[in-house]
């Protein structure tokens, strides 16, 4: 029983001896699981595969323990194309590093950008991979990190950018003067190809549009938004079904609150609401309101029109709704954090309604040097992200205690990051190198 | 030191130097391709001619791996697909060549080798499928495969009708009662499946609904020609449970709703009026014989169809109405209230059964079987009369010996029907006569009966309508307690006379009749005067008026031969008799005259007195059944009786005469008026200014828990309102009333 259970391979002159066991575990779907199938003559006293035996060996190995070790004389990239060959690549991606927790991220890798100056956005793919909009250029990697065919757009600068599923980009553009261009489309992540436009129509006629910020309502929700700028003042939020590409819907931009500017969308489930920010030097005054889409309407909105008087004082420059719905978390130029509850009533009146912590009496004294960049927020599984200069704090807990800190020593601030595919990803404003970090696979013990 | 800085530097001038990519492509062998294509060809066809076991699957992996590798993608893809249509076209023809039954068999065998021969065909191509495929927008082998599949084989021009044909005929003849091979079916089914929903739906769903649809057309004309309607839904039962059947062994699970759509309409929706209808046999006939299976399957079965249930309900509700009104109107039945009422509640209870039984306790049948009792019970008038008498009946002897239980299911049963009575005033008017009667003559069978009753009545009414009834219950109890009372502080004074027993009723809750008080003997006036003394001294600034037509009494008589007896008569009956210590033969003058009874009750007093076989206590000259003027009555001496108390016309509660029946209607009308002016008044008030109808909706609104307001009645009563300057009408639009506080 158990000789016949015994595998042995010669991998380009190295002999292996494994057992059947070990080898399902690498799936019917991949090369060893078909070698060994019955359809294939199976029994033979030795297979003979010609490639690598180290990476091979590393590959086993992965399949033995579930974990993976890559030796040092093995380049990573061997290991991926040997993975490949052997239909593997996927148990390697999901050996690689663990489920996401801001506590135990370890720096991965770093990225050299292509050149320096600001980067627009940074987004996590939920494979793992990411992409960088620079201009009018959006690079994208994969999820090993290289590099695949730029999604060029012919000098339209890039607004926001955003991955419907792994291999889908959609990518929002400002509208040149004259050219009626612009809008927002989805590419392909994989070959950088158009796969279909975005339109609006106003009374039924197709108008060129400048997109800004995005957002995804979610798994089964398949409307995606944007804020958009008309040529004709028609401002407000657009909707569309991400998968036909069709317009659903269209939220007018009321007077008193300005939605075609957003800087910040973000659909929130539990109150079947679109949380809208607009910020900062955007506007001069911050406007932060939920739209409900069914009936028009604004049922919660803030605004800090009236208290901020000179530069001094602490403004709101991003905000981000925290994940039970129950109140928006927002930053200042002092890297404080603030938050509004959302189930108070209405508070329109003159945004008293933010509670500031004091973190700034403790950290930055100072009012900021000036190559900084603005802070963003970002919440990932009841944690909370801020990211101000060169550094990304964690916060945990519901008393969001800042419990680790992220610093690169080169690129400078950072000027976007972004959490996807359990990985935090942060471009530098400098050299528009962006940095990798991933929680590692489960200690053995 | 100076060498060693120069070397440093051309180091890292050599690391910045980058080597340039070949600018013309490094060409493999050109015939390598080709001859690494020829390989995997005959792979390919050996794997078709289950040859594979020569094959090597490693050197095939190599081979395609090193084709993507080296940009032969094309090449190998486009090979491949030209290599299985190929094959696909030699399978067709022999899957074309098969005989007969044999051709199902052929194609099945075929898919079987193809699923596998594509299985093998995808390991070797594995990367391909993982590296060329997603860059240039290919289809993956396998959609390949299961695509060619379709376009050489299921659609090829000699196979797509056959293989249609042949699959709807094993269907209908397995209809027919045939045995076919259930398993070949399935693997067919789940190949068409397999090959994609539209290519399941438009092969073989469709056809198959279409036949399926005009063979049951077909097969329910047939039946529903020669069929009743119980053994027609048995037949459709069947059918349904068949096709269901059919699907779970070799149908796509989403066919069960479209076929069993398909039998529902032509089986069911088409013949619906006419099976409900059907004569004889329809669901009528089904209701008068308590059918419960057929009745549960057409209720099952037609609640798969629209309009379905609402055709029983109302088949089922007008033959209720129907069938209710001739009971109600029924001359006959009205002689015995009793038995009335009973016949009520049986036919309450039978379709209670049935719609628990049968119709699954479906609420809008319930509905529907309240809506129609309310209907028909009000056709008649005497309704709440006959309800009261019921439960008059019933507390009198009629539950005597059963349990709290069956009691309180009694009076469930009778609230039911009180609910669907729009007068309940009229009900309450005589419910309170013959509480009366019964509390009074101390005939009733259990207090906590009639206790339970009254909290019934509160809870459905409120505390108004049964305050006066508890109030009744109230003067009793006091009563007895004045009794003991007034026994104790005068048994010296009033020696060995006969016994008083006075019951102390409140004016307004009793429904006393303004009678004047007959002669009472002198023995019992002396006691009565007494008693009123010591009642008028413990309660000053009432005043007592005596009831003779109420009472009764116990009186002892000796007939010949010293016969003696108990008698158990009533206060009238017993002032009869008491003349008759003093006189052998009396004229009904002289007793008219000496007791001054009305002479209604008199008569029917005499009567019961000397015409009632056994209790003839008195003899009458001459002997008839009635009574007239001239009649002269004797002691009868010759008074005989088994019994030592002989209980003589008691006063029993009686469906009333015509005249009475007017009366009490009167009596009702009376009462409603001051309701209706104080609901008026009570509307106006709020409103201040309202429009006639709107008045009178609301008002009938407001006293529908008690009656149905007449609108002509409601314009009366604002006139009277009107006239007595508690409205007035406004002076522009004379249709609006307006409140004067």
């Amino acid at each position: 029983m158990a000789s016949r259970d015994r595998v042995r391979f010669n991998i380009g002159g190295q002999l292996f001896e494994t057992t059947s066991t070990t080898l399902a575990n690498a799936g019917r779907e991949s090369m060893l699981g078909a070698l060994l199938d019955e359809s294939w003559n199976p029994g033979q006293p030795e297979y003979f595969i010609d490639r690598n035996p180290a990476c091979f060996s590393t590959l086993l190995d992965l399949l033995r323990t579930g974990a993976l070790h890559i030796p040092s004389n093995v380049p990573e990239k061997l290991l991926y194309r040997e993975a490949l060959y052997y239909g593997l690549l996927d148990h390697v991606r999901g050996a690689k590093w663990g489920p996401f927790d801001g506590n135990t991220l370890r720096l991965a890798d770093s990225v050299p950008g292509r050149a320096p100056g600001d980067g627009t956005a940074i987004r996590g793919a939920p494979d793992g991979g990411c992409c960088v909009a620079h201009g009018s250029v959006v690079h994208v990697y994969n999820w090993m990190l290289e590099e695949r065919r730029p999604i060029s757009l012919d000098y339209q600068q890039v607004n926001d950018v955003g991955y419907i599923d792994a291999n889908s980009i959609v990518i929002t553009a400002r509208e040149r003067l004259g050219k009626g261009d612009g809008g927002m489309a989805v590419f392909s992540a994989a070959t950088g190809e158009l796969r279909h436009r975005f339109r609006v129509e106003h009374g039924r006629q197709p108008k060129s549009f400048t997109a800004g910020a995005l957002s995804l309502a979610g798994l089964d929700d398949h409307r995606i938004f944007s804020s958009c700028k008309g040529r004709l003042n028609e401002y407000g939020i657009g909707v569309w079904d991400h998968n036909t590409g069709q317009q659903v819907d269209f939220f007018y931009e009321h007077p008193g609150c300005s939605l075609g500017d957003a800087d910040k969308l973000q659909w929130l489930p539990s109150k079947n609401c679109l949380m809208v920010a607009t910020l900062f030097p955007r506007t001069d005054n911050c406007f932060i309101g939920l739209l409900d889409l069914r009936d028009k309407s604004i049922p919660w909105c803030w605004s800090d029109a009236g208290i901020t008087m000179n530069l001094e004082d602490k403004r709101v420059l991003h905000a981000i709704a925290m994940e039970d719905g129950h109140s928006i978390c927002v930053i200042n130029q002092y890297d404080d954090l603030g938050f509004i509850d959302l189930r108070a009533g209405n508070t329109n009146s003159a945004g008293t309604g933010v509670r500031w912590s004091s973190r700034s009496k403790l950290m930055n004294q100072k009012a900021p040097y000036e190559e900084s960049c603005y802070p963003k927020l970002a919440t990932h599984n009841g944690q909370l992200f801020s990211c101000m200069n060169d550094s990304i704090s964690v916060f945990s807990g519901s008393e969001h205690v800042l419990t680790s800190t992220l610093r690169r020593s080169y690129g400078g601030s950072i000027c976007d990051f972004s959490i996807g595919g359990d990985r935090l990803f942060a471009l530098h404003n400098e050299e528009n190198v962006f940095d990798v970090w991933d929680s590692p696979p489960c200690p053995i013990i | 030191m100076n060498s060693q800085s120069q070397s440093q530097s051309q180091s890292q001038r050599r690391k910045n130097f980058k080597i340039e990519a070949f600018k013309h492509k490094v060409e493999l062998d050109p015939k390598y391709a080709e001859r690494t294509w020829k390989v995997l060809e005959h792979a390919i066809h050996e794997i078709y001619n289950n040859n594979a076991s020569r094959l090597s699957f490693e050197e095939l992996y190599r081979s395609a791996y090193n084709m993507v590798l080296h940009k032969y993608g094309d090449k190998l893809y486009s090979g491949l697909v030209a290599t299985m249509t190929a094959h696909l076209n030699k399978i067709a023809k022999s899957v074309e060549s098969a005989q007969g039954g044999l051709f199902l068999e052929k194609l099945n065998h075929k898919w079987a080798d193809h699923n596998k021969a594509l299985q093998m065909i995808r390991d070797i191509l594995m990367y391909m499928d993982r590296s060329y495929v997603p860059t240039s927008h290919k289809t993956p082998v396998h959609e390949l495969g299961l695509n060619l599949w379709r376009d050489h084989i299921i659609h090829s021009p000699n196979i797509q009708a056959r293989l249609q044909d042949t699959l709807l005929d094993l269907v209908q003849r397995e209809r027919t009662g045939d045995v076919i091979n259930r398993g070949l079916m399935r693997n067919i089914t789940k190949m068409l499946m397999d090959l994609g929903s539209s290519v399941y739906q438009d092969d073989f769903e469709k056809p198959f609904l279409d036949v399926s649809a005009s063979f049951y057309s077909g097969e329910s004309q047939q039946f529903i020609e020669c069929c009743d309607c119980g053994s027609y839904l048995k037949k459709a039962e069947r059918r349904l449970n068949e096709e269901m059947e059919r699907v779970s062994h070799y149908l796509d699970a989403k066919t069960e709703v479209k076929i069993t759509s398909a039998v529902e309409r032509e089986m069911i929706a088409n013949h619906m009026q006419r099976l409900v209808h059907m004569d004889n046999s329809g669901l009528v006939n089904m209701l008068i014989d308590d059918k419960y299976d057929d009745l549960s399957r057409m209720y099952s079965l037609f609640k798969r169809v629209p309009e379905g249930l609402s055709t029983i309900r109302d088949v089922m509700t007008s033959y209720l109405r129907e069938r209710g009104r001739v009971l109600v109107t029924d001359t006959e039945r009205l002689k015995d209230p009793v038995e009335f009422v009973q016949c009520l509640l049986n036919e309450k209870d039978k379709h209670d059964k049935i719609i628990s039984t049968a119709f699954n306790n479906d609420k809008t049948f319930q509905n529907a079987l309240n809506s129609s009792f309310e209907y028909f019970i009000n056709l008649n008038n005497r309704s709440p009369e006959f309800i009261s008498l019921y439960l008059d009946d019933k507390l009198r002897k009629g539950l005597k010996g059963a349990s709290e239980e069956e009691v309180e299911v009694v009076l469930d049963k009778v609230m039911m029907l009180f609910r669907y009575l729009q007068e309940k005033d009229v009900f309450e008017k005589y419910y309170k006569q013959h509480l009366a009667k019964r509390l009074l003559s101390g005939k009733t069978v259990s207090d906590d009966a009639e206790r339970s009753m009254i909290v019934k009545l509160k809870t459905e009414c409120g505390y108004q309508f049964t305050s006066k009834l508890e109030g009744m219950f109230t003067d009793m109890k006091t009563s007895e307690d004045t009794m003991l009372d007034f026994y104790a502080k005068q048994s010296a004074e009033l020696g060995d006379g006969p016994t008083l027993a006075v019951q102390i009723l409140t004016t307004g809750s009793w429904p006393t009749q303004l009678t004047a008080a007959c002669n009472l003997p002198p023995e019992i006036l002396t006691v009565c005067e007494k008693f009123r003394t010591y009642y008028l001294g413990t309660h000053s600034g009432r005043r007592l008026t005596w009831q003779t037509n109420m009472g009764t009494a116990d009186i002892k008589a000796t007939f010949g031969k010293g016969h003696k007896h108990e008698l158990n008569v009533s206060t009238y009956q017993m002032c009869v008799l008491m003349l008759f210590n003093s006189a052998d033969g009396l004229t009904y003058r002289e007793i008219e005259q000496a007791t001054e009874i009305p002479a209604l009750d008199l008569k029917r007093c005499l009567q019961s007195l000397a015409c009632v076989k056994g209790k003839n206590v008195l003899r009458k000259e001459p002997m008839s059944k009635d009574i007239s003027e001239e009649d002269v009555f004797y002691f009868n001496d010759k008074f005989t009786s088994k019994f030592v108390k002989v209980k003589i016309g008691t006063v029993v509660a009686q469906k009333e005469s015509e005249p009475e029946k007017q009366e009490t209607r009167q009596r009702v009308e009376e009462d409603r008026k001051p309701q209706i002016e104080a609901a008026i008044v009570r509307i106006m008030k709020s409103r201040r200014v309202l429009d006639h109808n709107s008045i009178v909706a609301e008002v009938t609104k407001q006293l529908q828990s008690r009656f149905l307001p007449n609108p002509v009645v409601i314009k009366k009563r604002i006139e009277s309102l009107i006239e007595r300057e508690f409205l007035e009408r406004d002076k522009a639009d004379r249709k609006l009333y307006r409140y004067l506080a």
